[in-house]
């Protein structure tokens, strides 16, 4: 059977970009937190409505992409009617949950005057559907029949994606998207920080959780299995697209040059792109 | 022949006696009109062992056997929990069935069947699989595949008598553990299937099924 991950390219878009926005919209969710904490009542930091739609953007353009991957896309409404039993309904459940919400943020955003309890909810409510939009498409493929994918290293893989690349995506738009406010300094590098922890998250889950080849990934065996082998080429680009990220992230907290930030972007999504490529790829279930 | 009150339709196949002729496979394909690339019941040649050096003789100690295998209709059907649409659902005679006019083709439930019972039909872009012949056991008649067999290799019929009938086991390699999705299943194992395990046997005609 050969491997089945060129023709995931949809998955592979859908669910990147969907865990863009998710952790996207966590980081604003945070800059209107810590603001707060900040002891900035009355001047709640209200990220600028562009930022939200570049959000709304984000997942309607991860939807457009799943549509790729069903054979009946016209019958597409139809995959919401088992949410009793399928994580499948879920995942687009909450999809579409999380999408109402932040349209509802993004037009609160436009409109000035509105309460800040009813804004940091809301945000706070986003943020909550958006870990169980993603909890639930982890899920998906946390299937008792396919070992490969039923592991820790699929929940991990799929949030930590999205916690370095939703804060990367923010913070590299920021200034003309999210528009943080004039002391936002330091929340970026906290944010930084909180990224460089995520990548040293991924790097420990590939070694610990990766089906086969990690310490403690499983050895369950499958007919037709994707090599071992084969897997070490993607994992150190993976890496090296990984580190140089990590260098920009470096290199914009020295000099604070905007396209460093957009060069770390790109660098982690490239690393995340061939790290799905390959959860793709392994893909292998007991039986025949 | 239609048997009242089933409960659970269920498949009885006896690898001591298959021949590997395919008949089966081919009397389904027929009746169905499946196109190319789809089986809903396909002939698994399983082969394994090795030669042996005696003195000064090499001797065989190889083995093969055959599975005719079509979906299971579990009675805990892992795509019927995958499918998001509720195409695929168990019958009240325990026939697991898919509207394909609900599919979305996501082939969630492809990825999810331990038997390759689930097949994507690139043409109407939806998966196909073994509704067990229904319409036949309506008119009272076996499903194509069980009628087809020369050897009389295969049976049917509610699961609960065929256990009475035959002392038949659910896994042998390369099936999964049955736990999984408790398939409705029952074979009598080739004399051979003892020894094939993933180290020492293999699938051999991957490319035919």
């Amino acid at each position: 059977m050969p491997s089945t991950a060129a023709k995931e390219w949809p998955l592979i878009a859908f669910t990147l970009l969907s865990q863009i926005a998710v952790g996207a919209l966590w980081t604003v969710t945070a800059a209107v937190l810590f603001s707060r904490e900040a002891g900035a009542r009355g001047a709640l930091y209200r990220p600028s409505w562009r930022g939200l739609v570049a959000v709304i953007a984000l997942v309607v353009i991860a939807a457009a992409f799943s549509f790729f991957h069903l054979g009946r896309p016209r019958r597409a409404v139809f995959a919401l009617a088992n949410f009793r039993r399928s994580w499948l309904s879920r995942e687009i459940f909450f999809e579409l949950a999380f999408l109402a919400t932040v349209v509802f943020l993004a037009v609160v955003s436009r409109r000035r005057g509105e309460g800040t309890a009813l804004l940091e909810g809301a945000f706070i409510l986003a943020s909550v559907l958006g870990a169980l939009f993603l909890g639930s498409m982890a899920k998906i493929y946390m299937l008792r029949t396919v070992p490969s994918w039923r592991g820790l290293h699929t929940p991990l893989s799929f949030f930590l994606s999205a916690a370095v690349l939703g804060p990367l995506a923010a913070a590299s738009g920021g200034p003309f998207v999210f528009a943080f406010p004039a002391r936002a300094g330091a929340f970026i590098n906290g944010v930084l920080v909180f990224v460089l922890a995520a990548v040293a998250l991924i790097v420990l889950t590939v070694l610990l959780f990766t089906p086969k080849i990690g310490f403690l990934g499983t050895k369950k065996r499958t007919l037709l299995e994707f090599p071992a082998r084969r897997m070490y080429p993607f994992l150190v680009f993976r890496f090296l697209f990984l580190a140089a990220a990590v260098l920009m992230i470096a290199l914009y907290h020295e000099v604070e040059r905007g396209p460093l930030m957009i060069l770390a972007f790109v660098s982690a999504l490239t690393a995340e792109a061939l790290g799905r490529y390959l959860f793709y790829a392994i893909y292998g279930r007991l039986g025949v | 022949m239609e048997q009242a009150f089933v409960r659970q339709y269920a498949f009885h196949f006896d690898s001591s006696v298959c021949t590997g002729c395919k008949a089966c496979q081919a009397a389904c394909k027929d009746k169905h009109d499946l196109p190319v690339d789809i089986l809903w019941r396909r002939v698994y040649e399983v082969a394994g062992g090795t030669w042996k050096k005696e003195g000064g003789l090499w001797l065989p100690s190889v083995f093969s056997y055959y599975l005719s295998m079509a979906c299971h209709h579990c009675e805990k059907p892992i795509c019927g929990e995958a499918c998001p649409t509720q195409a695929i659902y168990k019958r009240d005679d325990g026939i697991v069935m898919l509207e394909t006019l609900a599919c979305i083709g996501c082939r969630y439930c492809e990825w999810a069947c331990p038997y390759g019972a689930i097949q994507f039909d690139p043409a109407a872009r939806v998966v196909t699989k073994c509704h067990f012949c229904y319409d036949y056991l309506a008119l009272g008649e076996p499903p194509a595949c069980v009628a087809a067999c020369p050897m009389r290799a295969l049976d049917f019929g509610d699961l609960s008598e065929l256990r009475k009938k035959y002392s038949g086991l659910r896994e042998i390699f390369p099936l999964p553990e049955a736990s999984l999705t408790e398939p409705a299943l029952l074979i009598k194992p080739h004399r051979d299937a003892a020894r094939a395990t993933k180290a020492t046997a293999e699938v051999a005609n991957w490319e035919e099924i």
